[in-house]
C-alpha cells in the first residue's frame, strides 16, 4: 500500500460497500454510530498517553498557537465525550472512519486509514461484556466475508494477578506492570531486581533535602520525596528476588499456542509454583468456551501469555484477529478491555470498557487474496 | 557544478573551525561582497564555502543543499532521527565537545537513574492526570532516549533558550539540554542522572546523501578529502563513496 493512498471508484466503492454492512450489522445490535472530528486538541493524546504516542501522531499547530492532532485513533475521543456529555451507562457506541499514524522507519506504509470499530462502555458484568464483543467481531468478520481467520488471545489481567500473588515489594509489583506490554523490558526488569545497595536512613534523606533546598521542588513535595527514597532504599536493600520466582514470570512469558493447551500449561505452573489465580482463570475459560460457541475453531485461537497490544490503554483482555494477503499473515481487527482510560480522561469514578478496531483496507485486501487463491 | 561546504558563521565553532582547516593548510577567504555569507579556500577551486548558523547547517545538509557541512552532531541527531540513512559522518572534528543530558532538580534526591525518573513520572501522572514536562530543544533525541528507558508518562515543552531555567521557573519539571562543565546545571540547582547523557556530542563533518553528487562535484571531494585526511590521520574518501554508490 502507498503512502498517501489514492481511492480510486473500485476502491472506495467496495469500502463504502463494506461499512454499509458493518455499521447496519453494529447498528442491529445496538451501537450507535458517532463520528469524532478527524482534527482533534493534541492535549488529550499526548498529556494522557504522553510521548511515546506523538512518535506516530501528526501534530500541527493552529494559527493561534494552539498545539492539533490528525486522531491517531478514534476511541479517545469517543471515550472522551462520553465522558464530558456524562453518557448513560452501558453506552454502545459504533463508529467508521480514518486514523492517522505516522510509521516511523517504514516510509511505504499508510498515513491514514479507514478504520471501524465498537466501543461497548459501562457495562458492569465483565464476561458478558466480553462475550458480546468477541460475538460482534466475530459477526463482523462474517458479514464483511472473511470468515476465514486466526485469533490471538492474551491478558494483561493474568500478569497483573500473578505478580501480585507474588511476595514482591509494591514499587516492583507497579513497575512490572506498567512494563508488561514492552517486549523485553520486563525481563530486564527482573535482572535489575537483584541488585542492592545500602538503605538510607530518614535523617540522612531529611539533611540531603535540607542542603539541596534552594533547587527546584518541580511537581513534587518534601513528604513524597521522603517516603519514596526511604521505600527506594529498604527495596534496594532488602531485595533478593527469589529465583523461583523470577522462574515462573520467565516460564509464564514463555507460553504460547493453542489456547486451551496454553491455559493448560498456565495451569500446570501455578499449580507447581503453589499460586492461586482461580479469577483470571475462570474469565480465560469463559472466553473460550464464549468463542467455541460461536463456531470458531479452537485450534485456531493462539494465546500468548506474554501479548499485550501496542497500545498501552489495554488492562486485561486483548485479542486480534489474522488473516492473510500475497504478503503473508495480517492483523485484521484487534481490541480488548480499557478498564483505565475513562477515569484517565476525567470520569469521576471507575467505567469498564470494551471495544474493537477492523482494519477495514487490509480486511478487503485479504477478502480479495483468500478468495483469489 | 561546485562542491558546497558549510561551516558555521559565527562564534567559538567558526575560531576552531579555521583552525582545523589551517592545520591542514587551508586558508578561507571571504568572497568579497558576499556580506560574508559565501567563501572559499585559497588555492583551491570547485568549491563554494557556505557560512551559516550552526543549526542551518545541519538543515541543509539533510535536505540536500549543501554536500558538506560542519555543525554539531547534537544538531544533525535532532534534525535527522535515522541519521544513517540521511547522511554519512565523514571525520569528528576534534572540538565543539558538549554533552546531551537528562536533568533533574538536586532537590529530587530520591532519584539517581532514569528507572527512578520512571517510576517518579509514574507516580505523578497517576496522582495529577497529567504528564511531568520536559523543556528541551531536542524533542527527537528526548523521545528515544525516553523511549529506550521505558518512560512513557511525561511530556516535551519546548525550550527556545535558557532551557536549565526551566524547572526554577516552574514551566517544566525536568530538562535535556546541552551542557560541558555541568556548571550552569549545578548553578541551577540541577543534576545530570547517572545514566543519564544521551549523547556524546562533538563537531562532525557530514556529507549529505541528498544532495546532487555530480562526477565533477565526486572529483572535487575526493580532493578535499584527501587533503583532509593528513590532518585526520585516516582516509576520508572511500567510506564516502561507498556511500554514495548505493
Amino acid at each position: 500500500m502507498a503512502a498517501f493512498p489514492y481511492y480510486d471508484a473500485a476502491a472506495i466503492g467496495a469500502l463504502n460497500d463494506q461499512a454499509v454492512v458493518l455499521l447496519k450489522l453494529f447498528i442491529a445490535r445496538g451501537y450507535t454510530r458517532e463520528e469524532p472530528s478527524v482534527l482533534q486538541p493534541a492535549d488529550i493524546f499526548l498529556d494522557r498517553y504522553g510521548e511515546e504516542i506523538r512518535r506516530r501522531t501528526f501534530t500541527l499547530t493552529d494559527p493561534s498557537g494552539r498545539e492539533l492532532c490528525l486522531r491517531p485513533d478514534i476511541t479517545i475521543p469517543i471515550c472522551k465525550h462520553a465522558v464530558d456529555t456524562d453518557a448513560k451507562y452501558p453506552a454502545r457506541i459504533s463508529y467508521n472512519g480514518i486514523a492517522f499514524r505516522h510509521q516511523p522507519g517504514t516510509p511505504n506504509r499508510p498515513t491514514q486509514f479507514f478504520q471501524a470499530g465498537v466501543e461497548l462502555l459501562g457495562l458492569e458484568d465483565a464476561a458478558a461484556g466480553e462475550a458480546e464483543i468477541l460475538a460482534l467481531s466475530v459477526e463482523a468478520m462474517r458479514v464483511t466475508g472473511l470468515g476465514d481467520f486466526e485469533m490471538r488471545f492474551g491478558d494483561l489481567a493474568l500478569f497483573g494477578a500473578l505478580v501480585d500473588a507474588l511476595e514482591l515489594p509494591t514499587q516492583w509489583r507497579t513497575r512490572l506492570k506498567r512494563h508488561f506490554w514492552r517486549a523485553g523490558y520486563v525481563e530486564t526488569l527482573l535482572r535489575r531486581l537483584g541488585e542492592s545497595t545500602q538503605a538510607p536512613s530518614r535523617a540522612d534523606i531529611e539533611a540531603r533535602l535540607d542542603a539541596n533546598a534552594s533547587a527546584p521542588a518541580s511537581g513534587r513535595t518534601r513528604d513524597e520525596i521522603i517516603a519514596r527514597a526511604l521505600e527506594r532504599g529498604a527495596e534496594a536493600a532488602a531485595l533478593r528476588l527469589d529465583p523461583a520466582i523470577a522462574g515462573v514470570i520467565t516460564k509464564l512469558f514463555g507460553i504460547s499456542g493453542p489456547a486451551q493447551q496454553a491455559v493448560d500449561e498456565i495451569r500446570a505452573l501455578l499449580k507447581t509454583a503453589g499460586i492461586k489465580l482461580d479469577a483470571p482463570m475462570a474469565a480465560m475459560d469463559a472466553r473460550l468456551k464464549a468463542i467455541t460457541a460461536l463456531g470458531v475453531d479452537p485450534s485456531r485461537v493462539l494465546f500468548t501469555a506474554h501479548f499485550g497490544r501496542n497500545m498501552e490503554y489495554y488492562t486485561g483482555f486483548v485479542f486480534e484477529f489474522w488473516s492473510r494477503d500475497s504478503e503473508g499473515p495480517v492483523q485484521v481487527a484487534g481490541g480488548g478491555r480499557y478498564d483505565a482510560l475513562m477515569e484517565i480522561l476525567g470520569a469521576s469514578k471507575p467505567v469498564s470498557a470494551i471495544g474493537c478496531a477492523l482494519r477495514t483496507e487490509r480486511m478487503l485486501v485479504a477478502k480479495k487474496f483468500l478468495g483469489g487463491a | 557544478m561546485a562542491l558546497v561546504i558549510a561551516i558555521p558563521s559565527k562564534g567559538r565553532l567558526k575560531q576552531a573551525c579555521d583552525a582545523w582547516f589551517a592545520e591542514a593548510g587551508l586558508v578561507i577567504e571571504q568572497t568579497a561582497g558576499a556580506r560574508g555569507y559565501r567563501a572559499s579556500f585559497t588555492g583551491l577551486t570547485g568549491i563554494d564555502v557556505m557560512l551559516l548558523s550552526a543549526s542551518e547547517i545541519a538543515a541543509s545538509v539533510l535536505a540536500g543543499d549543501v554536500h558538506l557541512g560542519i555543525t554539531g552532531e547534537d544538531l544533525l541527531r535532532e534534525e535527522a532521527p535515522e541519521l544513517e540513512t540521511r547522511m554519512h559522518l565523514v571525520c569528528p572534528m576534534g572540538f565543539g565537545f558538549a554533552d546531551v543530558v537528562v536533568a533533574v532538580s538536586q532537590y529530587w534526591v530520591d532519584v539517581s537513574t532514569m528507572a527512578d525518573l520512571d517510576d517518579v513520572c509514574a507516580a505523578y501522572a497517576a496522582r495529577h492526570r497529567r504528564r511531568m514536562r520536559v523543556a528541551t530543544k531536542y524533542a527527537q533525541l528526548t523521545r528515544g532516549f525516553f523511549a529506550h528507558a521505558g518512560i512513557t508518562d511525561y511530556r516535551i515543552v519546548p525550550s527556545a533558550g535558557a532551557t536549565e531555567g526551566a524547572p526554577a521557573a516552574g514551566t517544566a519539571e525536568m530538562i535535556v539540554d546541552i551542557t560541558t562543565t555541568g556548571a550552569t546545571l549545578r548553578d541551577n540547582g540541577l543534576k545530570i542522572l547517572d545514566d543519564g547523557v544521551i549523547l556524546k556530542s562533538q563537531a562532525q563533518l557530514a556529507a549529505s546523501l541528498a544532495a546532487e553528487w555530480s562526477p565533477e562535484t565526486r572529483k572535487t571531494c575526493e580532493a578535499l578529502l584527501s587533503r583532509l585526511s593528513v590532518k585526520a590521520g585516516a582516509p576520508l574518501y572511500p567510506a564516502l563513496a561507498q556511500r554514495l554508490k548505493l
